[in-house]
């Protein structure tokens, strides 16, 4: 019996020849990773146990991307606390305000995160591994453990492969893929159970690059998955290649492996969608809401914070600017993109529009601790989720939508398809 | 670690499907309060279904659930049923809250397949989570489920993840000075 590519790592950073899901195995990982709203408690956690040396601190990548520019005297509090730890501990890989961006997208830019790796996180949306072809599993509170020992125990899950069919129409993006997807779920139209299950995509994936293979990754980890797997495609090796900081081997899955569930899903003719409030499950086409008026739009997050997000944005905005009634906040997802979207002339497309730039990192889509929605207010976004409360007052309408159709909005006033902007 | 009591006997206390950790367990404003002391949670276990569980209940006691109890990763209701010593048996749970339960050291089985079916709030119960034996002493039955994995009955026997490491702190820091 063969493996799926997430058996295959496990088994790799865990020194066994094979595993099959519902193994207990502690695998060694190429990374360890913690942001900066929970250092805090794992230091102090970890110092009242009398623990002061982490067991690999090079492979610790510590990341200030939850709240960056400190709105509270708190906030500042815990910045000064995380750089004391960093140093205590010996992390030398402490991307802090300014150095790095959103934790899920700049490892995968850089080079550091590569095809085949494995690590741990406290963070949930370390399923965006899975767009390079890698695996970060979320410890939740559980960090402090793998930072003390260097691992933990993880049970191998099951794997459930969803294969896309066709090409996607020009203005549909990859969020929408993920949208609709959990809206058949929801619907009983596909049927799989995604608790605790790496969610693997086949079939027609070379038109997804790195973004849209993020995008790919996001909608799944909202309804339950734990990772999530696109298999690097050749174009996503060579990027890779180009910006490994060190060697790597890809993994796929074998032929015969054994899924869970085995899904299909013809992407061909779908249209732009957007998730009503409430849940990411609520999709529809964007023809449904069309004219819904809006006040807030937010662009950014792990799921939509890259270069080709901000392009898909610019297209719109360019030219163009907001409607009155509404604020738009665009949070590139690393530094990097920040300084190319300044070289290419992006940045000015974007402020002259009359959007707020936001510093790299999650935005609003931590806790609301910047740029939030007022009760009653109206916002569509490329948040990861639209969960009552995500953006702050929870009688707040969240609508999710793709970054082009965001844009399109904010510009418009009201939810809009940015087909007919083009 | 062999005196750990992987037995539990005592009285059922029988819940449905879909529990939420949040309403379902304790109250939404343990969980955003971020309320991780046991003595603070106690009085609020079951609250919004079952006011005063924590004076009824008794170590030993087990509560028996239906599908995906206690969803939404939290830990803090986990953090009152070790303290007062009951067991869980669930017919399904979200792994990350049985991943959850487990690091608060509580006795619990999950996947046991219409065990609601068998029992009813006040029977007289025996579970030996280690083994994976639930007998209903009422009813005069006894069935078998997938007991905890052993890699995992350590985490349990110290307590959870916050004893384990201690332990394992202890065991370093012994080892350095020998």
């Amino acid at each position: 019996m063969g493996m799926t590519a997430v058996e295959k790592v496990l088994a790799a950073k865990s020194g066994r020849s094979s595993v099959k899901p519902g193994d207990v195995v502690s695998p060694d990982p190429d990374y360890i990773m913690i942001h900066d709203g929970v250092v805090m408690g794992a230091k102090r956690e970890l110092d009242a146990l009398g623990i002061s040396r982490l067991a690999a601190p090079d492979k610790v990548l510590m990341v200030t991307d939850h709240d960056v520019i400190y709105g509270s005297p708190r906030a500042a509090e815990r910045g000064a606390f995380n750089r004391k730890a960093a140093a205590q501990w010996g992390v030398k890989n402490f991307f802090d305000v300014g150095r790095g961006g959103h934790g899920h997208i700049f490892p995968m830019e850089s080079g550091l995160l590569l095809p085949g790796m494995f690590y741990f996180d406290n963070d949930r949306h370390a399923t965006n591994a899975g767009a390079i072809g890698a695996f970060g599993f979320r410890m939740g509170s559980e960090i402090s453990r793998v930072l003390a020992t260097g691992t933990n125990w993880v049970m191998v899950p099951k794997t459930v492969q969803l294969t896309l069919k066709g090409q996607l129409k020009p203005g549909v993006h990859a969020r929408d893929v993920g949208f609709h997807f959990a809206a058949m779920l929801k619907q009983e139209k596909l049927t799989a159970d995604l608790d605790y299950r790496v969610l693997e995509y086949a079939g027609d994936l070379d038109q997804f690059d790195l973004a849209s293979r993020a995008a790919l990754c996001s909608t799944p980890t909202e309804i339950r998955a734990y990772g999530v797997f696109v298999p690097p495609s050749k174009a996503i090796l060579e990027l890779a290649k180009s910006r490994a900081q060190r060697p790597f081997i890809p993994v796929y899955s074998d032929v015969d492996a054994r899924y869970d569930a085995n899904l299909t899903l013809d992407i061909s003719q779908l249209e732009p969608q957007v998730s009503l409030p409430g849940s990411v499950e609520n999709a529809v086409n964007v023809s449904e809401v069309e004219g819904t008026v809006i006040d807030h739009a937010f662009i950014g997050s792990c799921g939509s914070g890259m270069w080709e997000d901000m392009t898909a944005a610019a297209a719109i905005l360019k030219g163009r600017r907001l409607a009155p009634n509404v604020r738009l906040f665009i949070a590139p997802g690393t530094e990097a993109t920040n300084r190319r979207l300044a070289a290419e002339g992006l940045l000015g497309i974007f402020i002259e529009a009359g959007a707020v730039m936001l510093p790299p990192g999650c935005g609003p889509c931590n806790d609301a601790v910047i740029g939030p929605v007022h009760s009653g207010e109206v916002s569509i976004s490329t948040a990861t989720n639209n969960n009552a409360g995500r953006f702050g007052a929870r009688d707040a309408k969240l609508y999710l939508g793709s970054p082009a159709t965001v844009a399109a909005s904010a510009v418009a006033g009201k939810i809009a398809d940015a087909r007919k902007m083009n | 670690m062999s005196e750990f009591a992987w037995v539990l006997k005592g009285r059922c206390y029988k819940l449905g499907h879909d529990v939420w950790h949040a309403g379902g367990v304790v109250p939404n404003w343990l969980i955003t309060g971020r309320h991780f002391d046991a003595k603070d949670i106690i009085p609020h276990l079951f609250e919004e279904t079952d006011p005063g569980f924590h004076t009824r209940c008794k170590p030993g006691d087990i509560i028996v659930t239906g599908r995906n109890f206690g969803m939404g990763p939290k830990m803090n209701g986990y953090i009152a049923m070790q303290a007062l010593g009951l067991g869980l048996v669930c017919e399904t749970m979200p792994f990350l809250a049985y991943r959850a339960a487990i690091g608060c050291g509580v006795r619990v089985m999950t996947d046991c397949v219409n065990v609601t079916d068998m029992c009813e709030t006040g029977d007289e119960l025996e579970v030996n989570f280690r083994d994976g034996f639930f007998i209903n002493h009422t009813r005069d039955f006894r069935r078998e489920y997938p007991p905890l994995p052993d890699a995992l009955m350590e985490i349990v026997e110290l307590g959870g993840n916050a004893g384990w490491l201690q332990q394992w702190q202890t065991r370093r820091a012994a080892a350095s000075v020998s």
